[in-house]
């Protein structure tokens, strides 16, 4: 198959070119008396195999764009394992994109769209009324672009890989309540007798966080003792209770305290427990399962969530016999109205290719590819990119 | 500009030496003089508006949040941004004991080397080794927080801290579980970043001092470390003093490198080898979630904080020791 980035200046000649490959293979097929569906006219075979089109948003038109742009980007940095494969596989098949992405946390990303001194920025939480109202561009679209999980991650040796923990023990390991793996309740809810006697060393993120936010999330939703620890039923994307244990920053900082210090548990992006080789806990979800954090119990839990948007955004706790319990989509905000519109265009088809073919990136690194009407919304979302003028970006 | 005819000089002789005099009997220097003058009012009245305005911004800005907690937030005990508490006391306390650690460390090494490097080594020595001290002041300290939490904390955690904890006496002050990111790793960290310039402008320092100071302790009998002791560090003082002054600003003000060893631990801590939180920790971490309004308000009131605090510590330390200086400082002292 031609590879259309190999061809530069698209003419009538490349066009009649591509129409008789077309028209041949029709042939073919005929010829084999194969009883497939007449395909269609010889202008859409066309496209099929060759895309012109800045303005339409597909899989085959998603790497065509106007001219060479390098798009900057900031934000979480649970996403940048996913986010650096896709982006460099962009970057190959259109080499007119560059794309830098800075994986300093939600709360950078957030900060930077807002001032527009990105192009684009990515949080794990979507952002607030409050922030939306913040922003000096004008209105922020909020497009979901993965599905990750966080797994809470120990390095203990003699603790059994998936131990069974539930809300209540992971509450009191992170409140200080619990100090040493072989306490009575982490050995009556994991059923292990045999534990060993190493104290316990937690660690959480001491910047903002989506892991954080979601890891509360699921403590307050599941014990009332985190509940009356922190004082709020609310959750935060600063850790609550700072004074337990140690802070580290980033996902990074947390792997690299795991790996190194014995009968340290902590919670990370999965993705990046899966690049460290980490042993995880098995969680207690909403249907009374145990349930370790791999790619298909993730995808489960974004597969319940049946009417997701940017202000109904929570997969924690989700029902079902297979979900993993703190699962959270990742959330790239872009200005709808766009100053420029080649960076438009390219931001445009770089999101719909993540959105689409770069999914198939996702269980590999320790991500869940979107549920259907996840993609759908994202992709809804991307035609509503607009020029300076008002007038839509995309035709289709 | 002056005629010749003004001048009286001379029929005009031929030769650069008699154009060069022409030149500045002309002007006599008075434009020069004027641009010169000019020059330095400007830089200096252009150094001093850009620290007044940085000093205006952040008291303008860490308004709102003293406003808010009152000036209870310079001591408050409960840095706590989840739930909308801020209270600096702790991380001043934290700031405070990591600095004071990182000195006991730093000021007896960098004098010690100091010392050698400029009595004691054979010139051989003393030239690669002070080059090796000064390339450490060129690292990057987030290179250095970095190699603190990737090669330090593993070593402290599972063999320095646990040590340290069994020592009879001493044992006390590091007692506790050893997490490895604590205070006496952080403190450790602040004196690798601050020991180049320990050395070095003690060293200078100790240079400065006239060879007959050493001479005459020699004659009356002296040994050389008596010498160097008795005769050249008391005579460097000063030197030393700003020395000291310099790592202690330099410690008080490290952020990044602290946020990555010190864990990041908002409470008073219980040991020495315990996590624990300072100033600049905590405006690392903290500044890009900070809600606008009182999150950054009180992020940046923080740094409020820290310049006063430094000040603070500079003025006592300096009022100390020339409060305890009995004896007058000898030429050495012109260094100030």
């Amino acid at each position: 198959m031609i590879t259309l980035s190999s061809v530069r200046g698209w003419n009538d000649r490349g066009r009649r070119l591509s129409a008789l490959v077309g028209l041949a293979l029709l042939g073919v097929v005929a010829a084999c008396g194969t009883s497939s569906t007449p395909t269609a006219k010889p202008s859409a075979a066309a496209d099929a195999s060759s895309c012109t089109s800045t303005t339409v948003l597909s899989a085959t038109c998603d790497i065509t764009t106007p001219s060479a742009v390098t798009l900057t980007g900031a934000g979480a940095n649970s996403i940048e394992p996913f986010f650096e494969t896709v982006f460099y596989e962009y970057s190959q098949k259109d080499p007119k994109t560059t794309v830098t992405y800075s994986p300093a946390g939600s709360s950078v990303g957030v900060t930077d769209i807002q001032q527009a001194t990105v192009d684009f920025g990515d949080s794990e939480i979507p952002m607030t009324s409050a922030q939306l109202a913040a922003a000096t561009g004008g209105t922020i679209l909020q497009i979901p672009v993965d599905l990750g999980g966080v797994a809470i991650s120990y390095n203990a040796a003699g603790v059994p890989a998936n131990l069974k923990l539930n809300g209540p023990t992971l509450a009191g390991i992170f409140d200080g309540t619990i100090t040493n793996w072989d306490s009575p309740q982490i050995a009556t809810v994991s059923g292990v007798s045999d534990l060993p006697n190493l104290p316990i060393k937690p660690v959480h993120r001491a910047d903002a966080s989506g892991p954080g936010y979601d890891l509360d999330q699921y403590l307050i939703d599941t014990s009332p003792a985190w509940v009356s620890a922190i004082a709020t039923s609310t959750s935060s994307r600063t850790w609550p209770l700072a004074t337990v244990g140690v802070g580290e920053q980033l996902n990074t900082g947390v792997a690299t305290y795991i790996s190194q210090t014995s009968g340290s548990i902590g919670f990370v992006e999965y993705g990046y427990a899966l690049q460290n080789g980490f042993v995880n806990a098995a969680l207690l979800n909403a249907a009374g399962s145990y349930v370790a954090p791999t790619e298909q119990s993730i995808a489960l839990a974004g597969a319940q969530a049946t009417s997701v948007s940017a202000t109904d955004f929570n997969v924690v706790n989700e029902p079902g016999s297979g979900t993993y319990p703190i699962a959270n989509f990742s959330w790239t905000l872009v200005y709808q109205k766009q100053a420029d519109t080649t960076t438009g265009i390219a931001l445009g088809k770089l999101l719909d290719w993540v959105v689409t073919s770069g999914q198939q990136d996702a269980e590999a690194l320790g991500y869940a590819p979107l549920p259907a009407n996840v993609a759908s919304l994202a992709q809804t979302t991307i035609r509503e990119l607009e020029s300076s003028a008002g007038t839509p970006l995309f035709t289709s | 500009m002056i005629p010749d005819a003004a001048l009286r000089l001379p029929p005009r002789a031929g030769g650069q030496a008699s154009r060069v005099r022409r030149a500045v009997l002309r002007n006599r220097g008075r434009a020069g003089e004027r641009a010169y003058t000019a020059l330095r009012w400007v830089g200096a009245g252009l150094f001093g508006a850009v620290v007044v305005a940085l000093l205006l911004s952040i008291a303008g800005d860490s308004g709102q949040a003293l406003l808010h907690s009152g000036i209870g937030f310079l001591w408050s005990g409960t840095w706590n941004p989840a739930a909308g508490q801020y209270g600096a006391g702790i991380l001043v306390v934290g700031t405070l004991l990591t600095t004071a650690v990182a000195m006991v460390i730093v000021v007896p090494i960098g004098l010690g080397t100091a010392a050698f490097l400029s009595e004691l080594a054979p010139r051989w020595l003393a030239a690669p080794l002070s080059t090796l001290i000064g390339l450490l002041a060129a690292v990057a300290s987030i290179v250095v927080g970095l190699w603190g939490l990737i090669v330090l904390t593993p070593i402290f955690a599972n063999q320095v801290e646990p040590f340290l904890a069994s020592m009879p006496v001493l044992g006390w002050l590091f007692r506790g579980e050893a997490y490895g990111p604590s205070v006496l790793l952080a403190s450790v960290v602040l004196a690798v970043m601050t020991l180049p310039t320990m050395v070095a402008l003690s060293r200078t320092a100790l240079a400065g001092v006239p060879v007959a100071d050493r001479e005459a302790a020699l004659a009356l009998g002296a040994t050389r470390w008596q010498a160097v002791r008795r005769a050249v560090i008391p005579a460097a003082r000063s030197g030393i003093q700003a020395a000291v002054t310099l790592a202690i600003g330099r410690a008080m003000g490290e952020s990044i490198a602290v946020a990555m060893v010190i864990g990041n631990r908002p409470a008073i801590p219980a040991s020495l080898t315990a996590p624990g939180a300072t100033l600049g920790s905590a405006i690392v971490n903290q500044f890009a979630e900070a809600t606008p309004g009182i999150g950054t308000s009180s992020v940046i009131a923080l740094g409020a904080v820290l310049l006063l605090l430094t000040v603070a510590v500079n003025a006592g330390g300096q009022a100390l020791l020339r409060r305890g200086r009995a004896i007058p400082v000898s030429t050495a002292g012109a260094l100030r």
